[in-house]
């Protein structure tokens, strides 16, 4: 019996893979549906990972670093960036930073309003310290014209898109309205001193930055800042670290530790979008395989019917004759998930190396990642066999169908069968 | 061997109800060469198909080597065909994609012999109906009768108890249909194999050493019951 069953199953593979040689024509366009879809299944995952991970680069090194400190009821209204939630850090505050392996700097984070020929422009204005900034942040390497800031000069950088929007350049005055902490209306003429242009489209946008001298000066902040923004390696998971330093902030008690995950809503919000996004193109290729595959099964059992009657005259079982069409189709989804793996690998590794710049179309456009337009892929392992074992899954699951409905036929039926 | 005792088989056809056999009797014996004869539609198919269990009789009994056939289930039924009937059927009904070779062989392959002896089978069988030298063809590659001698060679080459032949040479010129009939009745006089097979060509009669004459579902003559 089980010999039997041993020389069956050689028989169907052989007679599985003599039908796919076979009839090659209907192999390969078939093969070539399946390759498509999971090549580009691969492709794109490996693009949209690749987005998530420089966005969150960006984000962290450009926006909002790995983490930040600041009073609780700043955060509450993080959106209006009250001035009277400054706080002045305290010594155990440094202290429990430098011992928890965290370096920082401080930041004042208000609004402000420009103003220009043709009117006024509400902005986010970020009070950094030049030399402590490079710390946190690499502002520093993305001037894109002019210079970086110098402590204590009345000078402002300005991101790649506000320059334009307000027809600026390096070395004009900006008239800068600004609110000091007791609610007195000020304003700054500051001298552009450099543009930004980071990878990070919403720093581009609607930032200004000053030197955190003259904005402690100016809003009478007395040594106050709204925030102390962290950096630490291993920042993509950032909840061991900060769990130790909140432990250790216990008597600041008024003080919140935030990390670059909850600063960033809207990004996390793009990401989860970008996980439905992923299940909807999983899905269309289901759908091209499972339409490439239920053609081709369909054709085969049609085509085949008469031979199907004469196999099972000779009397080879229905489940013998199932096997075999799930092997047939078994065997486009394998070749199919191959050569879709291969050209997925193909494709991510050009946009793991070269990216793809969509710079030209996106200027400084925000789409949620923080990306300006070349869109780097990232090698995602897991995809790869996960890519395979559902080309073979989809292809013998569409199979099944016909497969089953023509051993429904009476054998009789299949051997008049035109 | 076979005893059908007053079949008859309905079809529906549409609203219809086309009554292809009207009570057959019959009775065939082990190593009989029998022609089940008759104009279209007397129904020499149908019984053809009742006998080699691929159809159900809808009254009547069928047996074979003495038991009755309408009490297997769908699984026993094709063990019954795999092990005691080979088929021959009109249109030679070869897999395209198999070379001669491994047609016959695949009957070898559903009963599970091992390589050796399903090489020396299907190789001697092969000779015995003339394709010595043409095992690796496949039918695509092969004429009419050549094709014809495969579909013989793998309903002989499992050492059934009875073959069943649907006009086995319909398809064929009338000198090549001749050559097919002589190895049939070759092999039949020296296997004793049952051969069952229908025609309405003249011809083919004349090579029966029994006659059995169906008309409008009816035995006419030759049921010997």
């Amino acid at each position: 019996m089980k010999r039997t069953k041993v020389h069956m199953l050689g028989f169907l593979v052989s007679l599985a893979w003599k039908n796919l040689s076979r009839y090659r024509r209907r192999t390969i366009i078939t093969v070539v549906a399946i390759a498509f879809g999971i090549a580009m299944y691969i492709w794109v995952d490996s693009l949209l990972l690749g987005a998530e991970r420089e966005s969150e680069r960006n984000l962290v090194w450009y926006e909002t670093g790995a983490a930040k400190v600041m009073e609780a009821n700043f955060w509450k209204n993080i959106d209006y960036l009250p001035l009277e939630y400054s706080f002045v850090p305290s010594k155990s505050l440094k202290d429990a930073l430098s011992s928890s392996g965290v370096v920082w700097t401080p930041r004042v984070c208000f609004f402000g309003e420009v103003y220009t020929d043709e009117g006024s422009l509400p902005v986010k204005v970020i009070g950094i310290d030049p030399k402590e900034d490079k710390r946190v942040y690499r502002l520093e390497n993305v001037i894109y014209r002019g210079r970086f800031l110098n402590n204590g000069e009345k000078g402002v950088l300005v991101g790649r898109k506000l320059m334009r929007s307000l027809g600026v350049d390096v070395g004009n005055l900006l008239t800068l309205k600004i609110r000091t902490k007791s609610g007195v209306f000020k304003t700054l003429r500051l001298r552009i001193t450099g543009v930004i242009g980071s990878p990070n489209p919403k720093v581009n946008g609607g930032t200004l930055f000053i030197p955190l001298s003259l904005v402690n000066r100016e809003l009478e902040l007395h040594g106050a800042v709204t925030e102390l923004s962290l950096y630490f390696p291993g920042w993509q998971t950032p909840e061991k670290i900060l769990g130790r330093l909140r432990a250790k902030l216990e008597d600041e008690r008024s003080l919140v530790v935030k990390s670059w995950r909850d600063l960033a809503p809207d990004f996390l919000a793009v990401s989860q979008g970008k996980r439905s996004g992923t299940a909807v193109i999983l899905f269309l290729i289901f759908i091209i395989a499972a339409v490439g595959i239920s053609n081709t099964m369909l054709m085969a059992v049609y085509e085949r019917i008469r031979e199907i009657g004469m196999m099972r005259a000779m009397g080879m079982g229905d489940s013998a004759l199932k096997f075999a069409f799930l092997l047939e189709a078994g065997g486009i989804g394998f070749i199919g998930a191959l050569v879709g793996i291969a050209l997925g690998a193909l494709l991510s590794f050009y946009s793991v190396r070269y990216g793809i710049d969509f710079s030209a179309y996106m200027k400084d456009v925000d789409i949620g990642y923080r990306l300006t337009g070349v869109f780097r892929g990232a090698w995602n392992p897991e995809v790869f066999p996960i890519s395979f074992v559902f080309g073979v899954a989809v292809s013998m699951g569409v199979a099944f169908i016909p497969a089953s409905r023509a051993l429904k036929m009476e054998i009789t039926e299949c051997l008049r069968h035109q | 061997m076979v005893r059908v005792v007053n079949v008859t088989k309905d079809y529906r056809v549409g609203k219809t109800t086309v009554k292809a056999l009207r009570g057959v009797s019959l009775e065939i014996d082990a190593g009989e060469f029998v022609s089940i004869a008759g104009p279209s539609g007397s129904g020499k198919t149908t019984l053809l198909n009742l006998i080699g269990c691929l159809d159900k009789p809808t009254s009547g009994e069928v047996y074979l080597e003495g038991s009755p056939v309408s009490g297997l289930n769908r699984r026993e039924l094709a063990l019954l065909r795999r092990d005691k009937i080979g088929f021959v059927f009109q249109s030679f009904n070869l897999i395209p994609v198999l070379t001669a070779y491994e047609n016959v062989s695949f009957s070898l392959s559903l009963l599970g012999l091992d390589r050796e002896d399903v090489k020396n089978r299907t190789m001697e069988i092969l000779a015995e109906v003339g394709l010595e030298g043409l095992e690796r063809r496949f039918p695509s590659e092969l004429s009419g009768g050549q094709q014809q001698r495969v579909a013989i060679a793998r309903a002989l080459v499992k050492k059934p108890t009875l073959v069943l032949a649907d006009e086995p040479t319909a398809n064929l010129d009338s000198a090549t249909g001749k050559e097919i009939l002589e190895l049939m009745a070759e092999l039949n006089n020296r296997y004793n194999t049952t051969f069952v097979f229908s025609t309405h060509d003249p011809m083919v009669m004349e090579f029966a050493k029994r006659l059995v004459l169906l008309h409008d579902g009816r035995v006419a003559d030759g049921g010997k019951v």
